[in-house]
């Protein structure tokens, strides 16, 4: 398979995982996964296997208990030989029923595999929400 | 913010892992600064600590290798942006204090590189700050 080019890791990101998971489009988040993808909660060490299984039980969830999901604020570190971007970001959510919105400034390991995630490591700065 | 940066890709690893980390563990003061621009910030993004210059830079890593008999920085996995002048490390911290206990570490270093020197270092961890 030829070289993926470097855009092409921002854009599955930002475009495509965030702007889908900002939007509530459970499939085209999940569209981005492999499904033997793994996704790692790092700061709480929760692990969720599966594209079909735990990431999907995963955003389900995280969509169910929020009013608004926001990300941005990004900054990249992608590298087309490692087929890995690492995203530093901020995150604004709305958990439903509540008047306030909680701020976070996190980061993402994508591992990328044939132009999909195969491993991503999150690092949250506060409370895990990605339970 | 961007940075233009002279570093090339394995210069880049070299910086952050040899020179810095390798300095880190060695307890060597000033080779580790030698990394970090003079007005550069280091920020604990999991516990919002920010340590802003060189000054406050110095005084932080010299509590940290005070409060550790052993640091040890290993098993990275780097993720490099040449053009960008940045990388990211993913690495285990093992941490021997005095009394012997030991603290294992699961964290992420993002860089951004102005010149050929740290200008902003970002930590992400995976347990409680050290580095305060």
């Amino acid at each position: 398979m030829a070289q993926i080019p470097y855009e092409y890791y921002v854009d599955i990101v930002t475009k495509r995982y965030f702007h889908g998971v900002d939007n509530y489009n459970l499939e085209q988040v999940l569209d981005c996964f492999h499904d033997d993808a793994t996704l790692t909660e790092v700061t709480s060490m929760t692990v969720h296997e599966g594209r079909d299984a735990g990431i999907r039980t995963m955003f389900e969830g995280l969509f169910a208990a929020h009013d608004r999901i926001w990300h941005g604020n990004f900054v990249h570190t992608a590298d087309t030989q490692t087929q890995a971007i690492c995203s530093q970001f901020s995150v604004e959510v709305t958990p439903k029923g509540e008047p306030q919105f909680l701020r976070y400034e996190n980061c993402n390991r994508f591992y990328l595999r044939d132009g999909k995630f195969d491993k991503v490591f999150v690092y949250m700065s506060g409370e895990n929400l990605l339970k | 913010m961007q940075y233009q940066s002279s570093l090339k890709r394995e210069q880049l690893i070299e910086l952050a892992i040899e020179r810095y980390f390798g300095n880190v563990d060695q307890k060597n003061i000033d080779g580790v600064l030698e990394c970090f621009h003079d007005n550069a910030m280091l920020t604990v993004q999991t516990a919002f600590a920010t340590h802003d210059g060189k000054d406050n830079i110095r005084r932080m890593f010299t509590d940290f290798i005070a409060a550790n008999k052993t640091i040890i920085h290993r098993d990275f996995t780097c993720t490099v942006d040449e053009k960008n002048g940045r990388i990211t490390a993913n690495f285990t911290a093992e941490l021997v204090d005095h009394e012997g206990n030991t603290t294992l570490l699961n964290n992420t270093n993002f860089w951004r590189i102005r010149g050929d020197k740290f200008q902003e270092v970002y930590v992400y961890m995976s347990g409680e700050n050290p580095l305060i």
